[in-house]
């Protein structure tokens, strides 16, 4: 008879009781953080797919309905990201709320480790901010109670927290870490988080200093090819400030096989999301001037060549070769894998990404182990100048680091002249954030905190320009039409379980 | 004759040379007193003899012609009565009168039974005495006994008559049948119970009705044989069935509603016993049939018993059948009416209409599909090309015998079942098991009994089978399925459903159960015995998933399918669990009282532990050991172990007073592993009575009424099945890479409740068990459950970010009636039959979900289904309509669902009135558990001819087709011909039944009443002609019984499902797993 028949205990988990014993148990606890804060690839194209850039390829899928601004607060995306969010601030709270149990010897690498956590954890609430508005803010592990009795606080309130916390965090961190660490977040992470914080908060003075304190930091420096920026070859260069990690077979990501052009994979599930025309139609010549100047030399004919290089380093258009050395040819009718308007697989819009697509990939379409950049230089710069041109403070320094994104070294457009207006300069640099950062999931945020979204948002999707019978035509994704509702659709809705769930919710406009 | 000698006294001297046997008799006659009584039909007439025995014993001389004929002598004074042997022992026998003392006189007489036929063989005892006589074979008897005895007549299948003689000399009785007597044991829970005092719901099959139908599992078997049991076989490869089983509908939320299965005493899976060894299966229904199990019992108890031996000669039992396997869903898709309603599409999207599709394209395309099939393939043939007539073959013996202190039962069981893929490759499943259970008998007072069992079970199945039915319907369209050249033509998602069956790798699946048991039994004294029975059961599984590298070109139009890499996935699932029982039993009467006591103790042990490692890169795709994949980072394994106690005391109580008032208690204390503190233990009583009012004395010859049993009861049961570990707080290891070299991470992922515990099952149950007419029995049922603190992981808020416990909260009523209905004719008519109904009806309501809920699953474009309070469990949900608008007027005045509506397109009731069509529109629009489930079984026998049919059926239950199958050809779907043949809307057809096509997009298609199906069916699930070979060839072939038999399974059946092609029991979704099967069945039992 045995006595402890009843009185099981695991061996295959660890108990929370017994944990928080030693430093080592802080930088485990803190490694968990990280996969739940950072976005993987498919979540930043998902983003920019919410916007005029991009388009989800499965005309029936649940991110479609949200693409489309045709959704309720019941929506399961909305649900997910919410519940993501904040499985990320959980896991960072439960490594605040406990640090202080250890033993401490080494004060130094827990002060690392908080302020690892409180970076990590900013970080999600400037997502959560900018998607959301007023947020609950939660600042340790609640119980179930406590969950239900939480209230939103106001997003001036949030932004101050981010502040605050990004502060601290940078006080807390190193400039930079020993091999076996590279990709903690670093004070530079922590500025810049502090920088496009203040930036979506409006607070542009407290940007341009962030930024500033960034540049200033003097370890990161713009990348001189925008063409390998997102290859192998380029990973963890000094313009990458944070990044989600990954390494093929053994933590690898599945962007190739998600997002490389069908015809190339001959497999279920490729072209997740892909370009639109807006996206292409913005890339300027190579001459600077905008596709619909007169001058510009734009031939509709040849609509992709002779234009900013960033075109074809960020895109497929038909006639580019894949990386299995075949043309991508998707055009309507061209009996290719990748016609548009074949199977539902193949792109909707004609374009399908190139940015993260690497020819090392190919061999093994799912097996991917490039790094997927989350902050890097150039934002930061472009952050730097678009504040301080809404501030009014339009120097040399200001131009200047408007250029020194135009002028990597093989985009090399020609650089924005001192004197230029700031209405002129705004839209300028609104420009180089949609075609510098296009697929890097910061879009949906520009286009929410500069109130164009009834601009650009609404109506069919437009896909690649092409000619056929001697006529210039754009295909058009059938059947597809996206609303955008100015008094609605600049914020989610809370999503509706949660508040069943947290009756003290209260619900965004119109929702 | 006051002398009469013995056989063994009487000498003979006889020549019997070359005689017909009934030559031989009469030549016997010649020479002695004795006159032979017998049937021609028991002995071949026109065997002949050759015996000679000089001044010998009359025995042997019987005994020599009793090994001769297989015939068995008895003598009852002058007359020798002449009957098939059945046993070898015994063959010559011999009752004699007494001699007639002076109180005694000589009683003749006649025996019949209700029809007036004479009874032979019908014990006619002194009472008090072992004195007596056998009636001969016209029911006609003769004995000396005293004239104030009392005549005892007894005979099986008969009541049992008393009469006194009361100085009479000539008494004739009539017997009546007793038909109750034939199943006259019910198995319960740690026991067996006269099936006329059980005071609670319990039906019972016997194993032999599970054997008429040669389907692969006891719970394909099981169907339709017992009300309140509902089961339902959606399909499934061989070897990897998919049935579920209910008792009484669902008591919880979630899938922890399957019965608890209980083999000779422990917990089993039934999928492990094989059909052959069945001796009776009893299905525990009710809280007070069920409470004695406890915390696992909430969902019923399925108690099976296995076959043992009984005493006396070894024999041997030889069955074997083979079988023909044919799907049963066949859906059918028509190429031209489906190019045309591609144009259709296109056009009503204001899209350009692919060459294909125009009246020109679909011209010349099917011209071409007529010369030149391979460059234009037909639409979809998949079910027609892949599928065969698949062979299934069952052997089964058993060998069964021993003495009176030792006796085994050992049986042995193969079947061999084809997949119904029609591929070179032999996917299937091969069962072996074998059986042996032992009985030691070490004195009166002390025995002991051994069984085990092992079975293993080996399947071979494409890997990822999903994907290959799935592509029976679903992306696979226009693709030669086979090239002259052996390369596979794809569809322009590159897919191929042969080519995947037959070049996407295996899967490998070996199932292994071994169980072993060892019991004693020891009577302490009378009334009291004590049983101890300790039982190990022992699961394996391993599973070798291998995926091979391949590509293929369709030559035709140059699409490529190419797997880069070959992998294997290998898992190993172990699982031991002891079992320990220990039954204390009293049994005694006292006058008119009679008591039954049971007090009990059992443990039970458990522990898991799973494995599973992969690798890639091999070799090439015939290297398949996971060794020798590539031993880099894409290598990965991971393990899970755990374990979990059970602690149960337990008693009954049963009392009857003068076999008339009944009653039972039962009572368990449970404790389990699975949760913490106090929690631990918990209690489940339960009561029940029974009044047999036909006993009563006011009841005597008032009405035609041979048994009438009033049954009443209430318990509680439990449900255990949360999660382990629920209460225990851990963290779980997730990785993260830092500059290519990955960290382990500890994160807690979900919140943790010491507070869990069971899950409450009260059940209230009224009944009664009739017989009337001496053949008609009814069972009527009424019962009402409600299970209180299901264990749901309720939602919680998200902003805690952890997962949500599993809370005891939720409330669920179920409610049923259940109906059985039987008649058997009397058993001696050349022409018997019996049949039985059995109808169950059950309502399901959730009461409470503790304000949370409601739990909405499923989306516009898939089944969408509720949880809610009010509501039926997974209740469907969706939209209602109103036609389909007809008018562009129409359109433009009512709300639409999304962009581009016009005629032809669904009307969504905007349910509101808010102007929008949106989620807040939704309503029930049907269920997804039948009201109904009704079988009706009947046997017919005549002569040596027997006949069994099973109709099973179903009603009031809902289905939502989704994917390709529904969707009228919006993508690359499969589109049924009951959509393309000129069903759907058009200008010039506005009252079809289907809105019009629309390319690429699904807004008529969200989950609406029009896409519910009604799942209601009535199908003949079996039909079975049995012969039973004569007697004569019998023995003739030293056997001593021998049948063939045809049979075949769902033979037809009548649903709405039939138009779609599909089986009515598949259920929500898209309908893209293994299909159910019919069988054509040719079969065999023998027995020496």
């Amino acid at each position: 008879c045995q006595k402890d028949l009843l009185e099981t205990v695991p061996d295959d988990r660890l108990s929370a009781e017994s944990f928080w014993k030693t430093e080592r148990d802080a930088v485990l606890a803190v490694n968990a953080v990280y996969p739940n804060c950072l976005d993987a690839g498919d979540r930043l194209f998902m983003f920019d797919a919410f916007t005029d850039i991009g388009h989800t390829n499965s005309f029936f899928s649940a991110n479609a309905q949200v693409e489309q601004n045709v959704f309720d607060a019941s929506n399961s995306v909305i649900a997910t990201l919410w519940t993501e969010l904040y499985q990320g601030i959980a896991s960072a709270n439960f490594v605040l709320d406990n640090l202080d149990k250890i033993p401490t010897a080494d004060q130094a690498l827990i002060n690392r480790v908080r302020g690892e956590a409180k970076a990590l954890r900013a970080y999600q609430y400037i997502k959560l901010a900018t998607r959301f508005g007023d947020v609950p803010l939660v600042t340790k592990v609640l119980s179930i109670d406590e969950g239900k009795a939480l209230e939103r606080t106001s997003i001036d309130t949030i932004w101050d927290f981010i502040d605050d916390e990004l502060s601290e965090a940078a006080d807390l961190l190193p400039v930079s870490y020993a091999p076996a660490d590279l990709g903690r977040v670093t004070k530079g992470a922590a500025f810049a988080l502090q920088a496009r914080a203040n930036l979506y908060a409006g607070r542009y003075q407290a940007a341009a200093d962030a930024a500033e304190k960034v540049i200033d930091l003097g370890v990161y420096q713009i990348y001189p090819e925008y063409g390998t920026l997102f290859s192998y070859s380029a990973e963890g260069n000094s313009e990458v400030i944070l990044d989600r990690q990954y390494v093929k077979s053994v933590l690898p990501n599945n962007i190739f096989g998600t997002m490389a052009p069908y015809g190339q994979l001959g497999r279920d599930g490729a072209n997740t999301y892909v370009p639109t025309k807006a996206l292409a139609d913005m890339y300027t010549m190579a001459n600077g001037k905008e596709i619909a100047e007169a001058s510009s030399g734009f031939d509709a004919t040849m609509p992709y060549d002779n234009r900013d290089p960033r075109l074809r380093f960020t895109l497929y258009v038909p006639g580019d070769i894949m990386p299995n050395g075949q043309v991508f040819n998707s055009l309507p009718n061209s009996g290719t894998a990748d016609a548009v308007g074949g199977t539902f697989f193949a792109t909707t819009t004609g374009f399908t990404l190139r940015k993260y697509v690497n020819s090392e990939d190919a061999a093994n379409p799912t097996n991917n182990g490039i790094n997927v950049i989350l902050i890097r230089y150039a934002e930061v710069v472009l952050t730097y100048a678009e504040a301080r041109i809404e501030l009014g403070l339009i120097d040399e320094t200001t131009v200047n680091a408007i250029n020194e994104v135009r002028q990597r070294g093989d985009v090399n457009l020609p650089a924005i002249a001192l004197g230029t207006s700031q209405t002129e300069l705004r839209d300028i640099v609104r420009r180089e954030r949609a075609v510098e950062l296009a697929f890097e999931g910061l879009r949906l945020n520009d286009i929410r905190r500069w109130g164009i979204g009834e601009q650009v948002i609404p109506g069919a999707v437009g896909g690649i320009d092409y000619v056929e019978e001697g006529e210039v035509k754009t295909y058009v994704v059938p059947s597809f039409q996206k609303q955008f509702n100015p008094s609605r659709d600049y914020l989610w809705p809370i999503p509706y379980t949660e508040r069943v769930l947290s009756p003290n919710l209260s619900q965004n406009p119109n929702w | 004759e006051a002398q009469r000698k013995s056989l063994d006294e009487i000498l003979v001297s006889v020549e019997l040379k070359n005689l017909k046997i009934e030559e031989a008799f009469s030549r016997i006659e010649e020479i002695t007193e004795f006159d032979f009584a017998y049937k021609r039909s028991d002995f071949d007439t026109r065997k002949r003899i050759s015996l000679a025995v000089q001044n010998q014993p009359m025995t042997e001389l019987l005994l020599g012609i009793a090994r001769e004929t297989g015939l068995q002598f008895k003598r009852i004074d002058e007359t020798i009565n002449v009957s098939r042997a059945f046993e070898q022992t015994n063959l010559v026998s011999e009752l004699l009168a007494v001699v007639a003392t002076a109180s005694e006189v000589e009683v003749t007489g006649r025996v019949t039974d209700n029809g007036g036929n004479g009874l032979p063989g019908v014990n006619v005892l002194i009472k008090g005495t072992s004195t007596g006589t056998v009636t001969d074979f016209d029911g006609n008897y003769k004995l000396l006994a005293e004239d104030n005895a009392t005549l005892v007549f007894s005979f099986v299948g008969y009541k049992t008559a008393e009469v006194a003689i009361g100085g009479r000399t000539s008494i004739s009785v009539t017997l009546d049948d007793d038909i109750a007597a034939l199943e006259e044991i019910v198995v319960v829970g740690y026991g067996e119970q006269k099936k006329v005092s059980v005071t609670n719901a319990v039906a019972q099959v016997n194993g032999e009705e599970l054997t008429k139908r040669p389907v692969s599992s006891i719970q394909q078997s099981l169907q339709g044989q017992a009300a309140g049991l509902t089961v339902l076989d959606q399909g499934g490869s061989p070897g990897r069935t998919a049935t579920t089983m209910r008792v009484r509908g669902i008591t919880t939320l979630g899938n922890k509603n399957d019965a608890l299965v209980i083999v000779d005493g422990v917990e089993q899976q039934l999928t492990n016993i094989n059909p052959g060894d069945i001796e009776s299966v009893s299905i525990l229904k009710d809280a007070a049939s069920t409470a004695i199990y406890g915390s696992r019992a909430a969902n019923g108890v399925i108690l099976i018993t296995t076959k043992r031996a009984k005493e006396g000669k070894v024999t041997v039992d030889y069955s074997t059948y083979y079988a023909l396997q044919n799907s049963v869903n066949n859906p059918k898709m028509d190429m031209p009416s489906y190019m045309k309603l591609q144009q259709v599409a296109y056009e009503n999207a204001g899209l350009v209409v692919p060459q294909k599709f125009t009246d020109q394209g679909i011209d010349e395309y099917l011209r071409g599909n007529k010369t030149d099939p391979e460059k234009f393939p037909h639409v979809n043939e998949w079910y027609k090309v892949m599928l065969y007539a698949a062979p299934q073959f069952n052997h089964n013996l058993a060998v069964s015998g021993g003495s009176e202190t030792f006796k085994a039962r050992m049986s042995m069981r193969y079947m061999k079942q084809n997949s119904i893929l029609d591929v070179p490759i032999d996917y299937g499943s091969n069962l072996r098991d074998v059986r042996v259970n032992s009985d030691f008998k070490a004195s009166e007072n002390l025995t002991f009994s051994t069984d085990l069992n092992y079975r293993s079970n080996y399947s071979l199945a494409p890997v990822n089978e999903a994907n290959v039915f799935d592509r029976f319907i679903h992306g696979s369209l226009f693709a030669t399925p086979k090239y002259e050249d052996g390369t596979y033509g794809l569809s322009t998602q590159g897919n191929n459903p042969l080519m995947f069956a037959e070049q996407q790798g295996t899967s490998k699946l070996w199932n292994e159960n071994i169980f072993g048991s060892a019991k004693a039994q020891w009577k302490i004294v009378d009334h009291l015995t004590f049983s101890s029975q300790l039982a190990m059961r022992i699961d394996n599984i391993r599973r070798k998933d291998f995926t091979n590298a391949f590509s293929n070109t369709d030559k035709n139009t140059n699409i490529t399918r190419t797997v880069v890499n070959n992998s294997l996935t290998e898992i190993r699932d172990n699982s031991t669990e002891y079992t320990w029982n220990n039954l204390l039993l009293y049994d005694n009467a006292f006058g008119n009282h009679e008591v039954k006591a049971l007090l009990g103790y059992s443990t039970i042990d458990n522990a898991k532990d799973s494995l599973r490692a992969y690798r890639e890169r091999f070799y090439n795709n015939d290297i398949q050991s996971i060794g020798q994949g590539a031993d880099d980072g894409t290598k990965t394994n991971y393990g899970v172990n755990s374990q979990f106690g059970l602690r149960s005391y337990f008693s009954r109580v049963n009392y009857s007073y003068n076999d008339r008032y009944l009653l039972e208690m039962n009572a368990r204390y449970d404790g389990s592993s699975r949760f913490t503190g106090s929690n631990q233990y918990s209690f489940f009583p339960s009561f029940s009575g029974g009044w047999r009012i036909s006993e009563e004395d006011f009841m005597q010859g008032i009405v035609p009424l041979d048994e009438f049993k009033l049954r009443a009861s209430w318990g509680k049961t439990g449900n255990q099945t949360v999660g382990l570990y629920s209460y225990y707080q851990s963290l779980f290891a997730s990785a993260y890479t830092f500059n290519g070299v990955s960290v382990i991470g500890f994160q807690p992922t979900t919140i943790s409740n010491r507070d869990i515990t069971w899950e409450t099952t009260t059940q209230t149950d009224i009944g009664f068990d009739a017989q009337v007419f001496g053949g008609f029995t009814v069972a009527l049922d009424y019962y009402f459950k409600r299970t209180e603190g299901i264990l749901l992981n309720l939602p919680i808020p998200a902003t805690i970010g952890l997962g949500a416990p599993p809370q005891n909260a939720g409330v669920v009523d179920n409610k049923g009636v259940e109906l059985q209905l039987g008649y058997r004719n009397a058993p001696d008519k050349a022409l018997r039959y019996n049949t039985t109904l059995n109808i169950s009806a059950n309502r399901n309501n959730v009461v409470s979900l503790s304000g949370t809920g409601p739990y909405i699953t499923g989306s516009d474009i898939n089944p969408l289904t509720i949880i809610d309070e009010g509501l039926p469990i997974n209740s469907q949900w969706g939209y209602k309509t109103d036609g389909l608008f007809q008018t562009q007027e129409e359109v433009d005045s009512y709300p639409n669902i999304g962009p581009n509506r016009g005629p032809g397109d669904v009307k969504y009731v905007d349910i509101n009135n808010d102007g929008l069509i949106n989620a807040s529109d939704r309503v029930v629009i049907g269920k997804s558990f039948p009201d109904f489930v009704f079988a009706l079984n009947g046997n017919v026998s005549y002569k040596n001819f027997e006949l069994n049919l099973l109709l099973q059926g179903a009603s009031g239950v809902d289905t939502r087709l989704a994917g390709g199958i529904a969707e009228n050809g919006n993508n690359e779907g499969f589109v049924p011909e009951i959509v393309s043949k000129g069903n759907y809307w058009t200008s010039e057809n506005t009252d079809a039944r289907f809105p019009r096509p629309y390319k690429r997009d699904l807004l008529n298609m969200y989950t609406s009443d029009r896409m519910i199906i009604d799942g209601s069916y009535l199908r003949l699930k079996n039909v079975q002609l049995l012969y039973n070979l004569p007697d004569m060839l019998v023995t003739k072939m030293r056997m001593t019984r021998a049948n063939v038999y045809v049979s075949a399974t769902n033979l037809f059946t009548i649903s709405k499902l039939n138009q779609w092609g599909l089986d009515p029991e598949v259920g929500n979704g898209r309908a893209t797993y293994y299909p159910q099967v019919s069988l054509w069945t040719l079969g065999a039992n023998i027995q020496f």
